[in-house]
């Protein structure tokens, strides 16, 4: 799904960043909010269980460019599942978030692949498969190579990250804003070209590039 | 004084935990509210005083004119559990069904519905001492029982998140965990429309109200949202499934409820469309889709809220006329809507 990027809703005027609507999804209790909110607020708290949906903003700085994400924070429960399928409309990018401790929430992640895949045609939407809690290393029950062979097999982004510990939360966002800015470029825009991305690159030297 | 000694001697005077347990945000206004409670405590003592004498001498309570006209004005927390266990029914069905509570807890197990519920007991209330892990007695452990328990009795519904804050409320209303439960019953098998079966077509249905609603009562506002293609369940699905909890302040929270349990489910659409109405041009101003969400948080803080009594005048006059039959009408059309949608 990582090549051939067709972002038609990404739009900017000059001056203006670049703005990308991206979703997170995966199982409750995985650590979306709490990604999110060490990104947004640097902090780590006991959060509450997200109901229905939230949703932030941030503008990255890349350097030379810069680009505005939406971000979409939705309920993990299953029951919310038909809910959340409304927040899909016009996503640029996916955080599929799993629970490195638990193996259920690998799966689900993958079923979140799915319902994406039925919705999109295949590169419309940059999307970073992502095992959370990596703090809680000895109760692992998906190994990092799980992860990342997956991703790879379906063309995904990939990282492990710890909301509680900051480890490579920011990494994650700029990692996919990255991929979103260097696939505006690769549709034309000329004055993004070569600024701030490596083109031409295979998907798999990518994730060498952001996982430890 | 100087307005910062002012600030910091309405700080030492107001608790740092409010009656039912919370913390006080880091940025609560203290001084605003020891304002506006000096005058609501005013207010309190006298419907105290009212509430004694209606139900002094009888131990049912009919629904009545009379009843309704002193529910809205607020019921004092020493009677809430009882009135809200006469009005919604929940007593009726407590007692018709003695030992069934007991019976449920006792009965068969549901692995997925215990982990469903587990994984929500640590991030209910965090900012409650009542819901610590460390308190005693713990209210973890009474609602993971009511939560159970209504579980297995409604299993099309089962545990849907929302409802650990709805029966956190209950529990620290009524301090009964069978209480707790036929209330939490009443909402979600009676008062409340389909909000936590697994389609969430009750959900979805009065947010597709809410914005017709808006459409003729405040057409601009509609305008926006139509304008900018939002999502009224970005906006407002909390409301309706939180029924208010963590979005409003405790003790309007708790005002909402009572004449939720007496008036039932459009309460909740006077509520919502208050609190647009009267933030109708600050809302305006948006010009993005991330200020309107922004505009939304913000509608639900400050002065306009924190005043219970004066913002539970103000749902029953500021929406104009609310009919059941339009909700009625309204549901009907947009159910069906939905429907062939898929």
């Amino acid at each position: 799904m990582a090549q051939a990027a067709g972002l038609s809703q990404i739009s900017t005027t000059s001056g203006q960043p670049y703005v990308s609507k991206l979703v997170l999804l995966g199982s409750s209790s995985v650590g979306k909010t709490s990604l999110v909110l060490r990104y947004m607020k640097q902090d780590f708290s006991n959060v509450l269980p997200t109901v229905g949906c939230a949703f932030f903003t941030k503008v990255v700085d890349m350097g030379s460019s810069s680009l505005k994400l939406e971000i979409w924070d939705t309920a993990g429960q299953e029951k919310y599942h038909s809910v959340c399928h409304l927040y899909f409309r016009g996503a640029n990018a996916a955080l599929l978030v799993y629970d490195i401790t638990r193996k259920d929430s690998f799966h689900k992640a993958q079923q979140w692949l799915e319902d994406l895949e039925k919705e999109f045609h295949p590169g419309e939407v940059v999307v970073m498969l992502v095992g959370n809690k990596t703090d809680l290393g000895e109760e692992r029950e998906v190994t990092f190579q799980e992860g990342k062979e997956f991703a790879e097999s379906k063309n995904l982004l990939f990282m492990e990250t710890s909301a509680k510990l900051n480890y490579q939360v920011s990494e994650v966002f700029s990692t996919v804003a990255q991929e979103l800015l260097q696939r505006a470029g690769d549709r034309g825009s000329s004055s993004q070209e070569g600024e701030a991305v490596v083109l031409n690159q295979e998907p798999a030297a990518r994730h060498s590039q952001c996982c430890p | 004084m100087d307005p910062a000694e002012r600030a910091q001697a309405a700080r030492a005077r107001v608790p740092r935990i409010d009656p039912y347990g919370f913390e006080r945000p880091e940025d609560f206004d203290y001084e605003a509210y020891e304002e506006f409670f000096s005058t609501y405590l005013v207010i309190l003592t006298k419907r105290a005083i009212k509430w004694s004498k209606l139900l002094k001498g009888s131990d049912r309570i009919r629904k009545s004119l009379t009843v309704k006209r002193y529910v809205r004005k607020g019921i004092p927390l020493e009677h809430r559990a009882r009135v809200w266990m006469a009005m919604s029914g929940a007593q009726a069905q407590m007692d018709q069904n003695p030992g069934y509570y007991r019976r449920l807890l006792e009965g068969e197990c549901s692995p997925s519905l215990e982990e469903a519920i587990r994984t929500d007991l640590n991030r209910t209330f965090p900012d409650n001492v009542r819901f610590r892990k460390t308190s005693e007695p713990c209210l973890q452990k009474t609602l993971y029982n009511v939560l159970l328990a209504y579980g297995l009795h409604n299993q099309g519904v089962g545990y849907c998140q929302g409802m650990n804050f709805i029966a956190g409320y209950l529990i620290l209303i009524t301090k009964n965990e069978e209480e707790s439960f036929w209330l939490l019953d009443a909402l979600v098998g009676r008062i409340l429309p389909d909000y936590y079966s697994p389609a969430m077509l009750g959900l979805k249905t009065d947010q597709e109200v809410l914005a017709e609603l808006v459409r003729m009562k405040l057409p601009a506002v509609a305008a926006l949202m139509d304008g900018h293609g939002v999502l009224w369940t970005l906006l407002v699905s909390r409301w309706f499934i939180c029924l208010f909890v963590d979005i409003l302040p405790v003790e309007t929270v708790l005002r909402i409820w009572d004449c939720l349990f007496n008036e039932g489910s459009k309460i909740i659409f006077r509520v919502a469309l208050t609190l647009i109405k009267q933030h109708q041009e600050f809302i305006l101003e948006a010009k993005s889709v991330p200020d309107i969400c922004d505009k939304f948080k913000q509608i639900t803080k400050g002065d306009f809220v924190t005043e219970c009594h004066t913002f539970m005048q103000k749902i029953f006059s500021e929406p104009g006329s609310l009919s059941m039959t339009t909700i009625t009408r309204l549901r009907e059309s947009c159910r069906a809507t939905l429907l062939t949608q898929g």
